[in-house]
């Protein structure tokens, strides 16, 4: 009797738990197909009477936010590339390569302690670089900042993915009679295309989603990531509800099909690529 | 859902992965012999060039914020000025403060939390299709931007149209100031954080419950261990680095906590939840003060190097 009570609440806290975790989120998209009309009822509604898409037609096109999602776009396609390529460039060495292991772990090490570092501390003197360099307010600034950032995640995400290749797998053409760039182009990056894959998605979230460092080296729509649009409205149109939850959802929506495509490598991305998914 | 189970069933690398890097770095130098000293080369080769351009790409912020500390407006030398006004602000203090109960409030819920519910789940589901559908739900707040987030939780909590307080209204409650009345905000926006990260504690701890040998387990039972004994004496044992590497994410996070709260609460009310980098935010670009802030942000860079070094000992990770 007793083991059953408790295995029933157990199942109570599990399923309350979800809804916790899960209630706000749906909530958002509610709101985001909500009327005006609907919007300012005295009891808000708990799922759209009337759901109209409206919301999401005004933030992209009247307030047009479309050219904002094309600079997230653009940004967050160019710094993963540029992220990707350094970092393979890195990795291959200190994982293929007889690199001493000093100099192997202070690179890692170096890139790992990247994470420690508040972003704004780092952007008050970039602050002051990209405006030197007039690229304040220019998407260049972005695609660099970004790549210098968010590639300590690429470098630890790939050394993972890399040195799970065998030794022997390599060492097998190079026996055959390939050099090493063949060995590279013919073994190794296909062996490792899945893990290129998966990085590339994790570090393209990262940049997705990234605020802070947009929020403060963009000034017009022009170079504004969404996120920073997003922020406009939330602070200057509290009232405009429904647009500002249409905005979140877009937000939302690409990281979360990019995740649920590479969801055995979110974790990783997350711990630096310390805990593998088998 | 034969993919998203595939998904669910989680198992983990050890904590510490099976390295093929220093330790198995001998057996291919002796396997290489002969191209040892050209292979040598040929790494140091491709990695220096390109990695020394990172290195001073993520190194001159440092030198130059260190460079615009010791400046004036002007460019003038002006020595530690900046770094004694800098330092002997009291709201810098204030901030600190914010940012400690902020991190005491928002860790321990989180660890505790998600360490909880991946026993639950680890315990009571057994179902490999109901534990996907926990495993893709867990993962859906981590993965959303922290900007969307402050929304979702602006609609919760603003006063008169916020769903929580129009609940109360209409119930004959007061409203509640959840971001606006001083002792609540902090409080408020911890709770945003832990809705976000108790489930990546949680996905941590659940993975890592997976690696626990199952004879151990069943030993134990068979032993009549109780289920508290079998967490304290086998599981808490494998768990450990997990926990350490969690706590060590999670504390990065918090040092740098902004986005959510500066859509939230702005820093307030009054500098109630204004956290470090919300201070140092408005002492650079609210005050354009940018030769205090260039101070602050070397002190930051410096403690949490500092604070870098010590942590990573603990870290189970092959950094060593």
């Amino acid at each position: 009797m007793a083991r059953i009570a408790t295995r029933a609440l157990t199942w109570v806290i599990l399923i309350v738990a979800l809804a916790i975790f899960v209630f706000p989120l749906y909530y958002l998209i509610v709101t985001s197909l909500k009327s005006k009309a609907e919007l300012f009822q005295a009891i808000p509604t708990l799922y759209p009477h009337n759901p109209t898409i409206a919301p999401y037609f005004s933030v992209l096109f009247t307030r047009q936010f479309l050219g904002l999602l094309f600079n997230s776009v653009i940004v967050g396609v160019s710094a993963t590339a540029l992220a990707l390529a350094i970092a393979f460039a890195i990795c291959y060495p200190i994982t293929r390569l007889p690199v001493r292991p000093g100099l192997r772990s202070f690179v890692l090490n170096w890139a790992l302690s990247l994470r420690f570092l508040p972003p704004i501390a780092v952007v008050i003197p970039y602050f002051t670089i990209v405006r030197t360099l007039g690229l304040y307010n220019q998407i260049p600034a972005l695609v660099i900042v970004y790549t210098i950032f968010n590639l300590p995640l690429a470098i630890w995400m790939l050394k993972g993915f890399l040195e799970q290749i065998p030794a022997e797998v390599e060492e097998a053409a190079l026996v055959d009679g390939g050099n090493r760039l063949q060995a590279f182009r013919y073994v190794i990056l296909p062996l490792a295309s899945t893990g290129i894959l998966a990085a590339g998605i994790i570090v393209f979230a990262f940049d997705w989603a990234e605020f802070l460092f947009a929020f403060i080296l963009t000034a017009t729509p022009q170079s504004m990531t969404f996120p920073v649009g997003v922020q406009g409205l939330v602070t200057q149109f509290e009232i405009i509800w429904n647009d500002m939850a249409a905005g979140g959802v877009i937000a939302i929506l690409i990281p979360l099909i990019l995740m649920l495509f590479a969801r055995r490598y979110v974790i990783a991305g997350l711990t630096f690529g310390v805990i593998r998914e088998k | 859902m034969t993919a998203g189970a595939s998904g669910g069933s989680i198992g983990t690398a050890p904590a510490v992965p099976p390295s093929r890097g220093p330790l198995a770095l001998p057996a291919r130098i002796r396997s290489g012999w002969l191209h040892r000293s050209r292979q040598e080369r040929l790494a140091l080769r491709l990695l220096l060039p390109i990695f020394g351009l990172v290195f001073v790409a993520a190194t001159i912020p440092f030198i130059l914020a260190v460079v615009r500390a010791l400046t004036s407006d002007t460019g003038q030398f002006i020595g530690a000025d900046n770094f004694g006004r800098a330092l002997s602000n009291d709201q810098l203090l204030e901030a600190i403060k914010q940012t400690g109960v902020y991190g005491l409030v928002v860790l321990p819920t989180e660890i505790l939390l998600g360490l909880g519910l991946a026993l639950l789940v680890h315990r009571t589901v057994r179902s490999r299709a109901l534990r996907a559908v926990i495993y893709v739900a867990a993962m859906i707040p981590i993965v959303i931007p922290q900007v969307a987030v402050g929304v979702v939780f602006r609609l919760l909590y603003i006063p008169d149209y916020g769903l929580i307080n129009a609940l109360l209204g209409q119930t004959g409650h007061d409203q509640i100031l959840w971001l606006s009345s001083p002792p609540l905000a902090i409080f408020s926006v911890a709770s945003v954080d832990i809705w976000q990260w108790t489930p990546f504690v949680y996905l941590i701890m659940f993975a890592g419950l997976q690696t626990v040998p199952p004879e151990s387990v069943e030993a134990a039972q068979l032993d009549g261990a109780s289920s508290w004994t079998q967490f304290r004496h086998i599981e808490l044992f494998y768990l450990r680095p997990l926990l350490l590497l969690v706590f060590f994410f999670r504390l990065a996070d918090v040092l740098r906590v902004f986005d959510h709260v500066f859509i939230l609460t702005g820093g307030g009310p009054g500098t109630t939840t204004e956290f470090l980098s919300l201070y140092l935010y408005r002492i650079a670009f609210r005050f354009s003060d940018l030769g205090q802030a260039s101070a602050l942000a070397v002190v930051v860079m410096a403690f949490m190097t500092v604070l870098y070094t010590v942590v990573s000992r603990f870290l189970p990770a092959d950094t060593t």
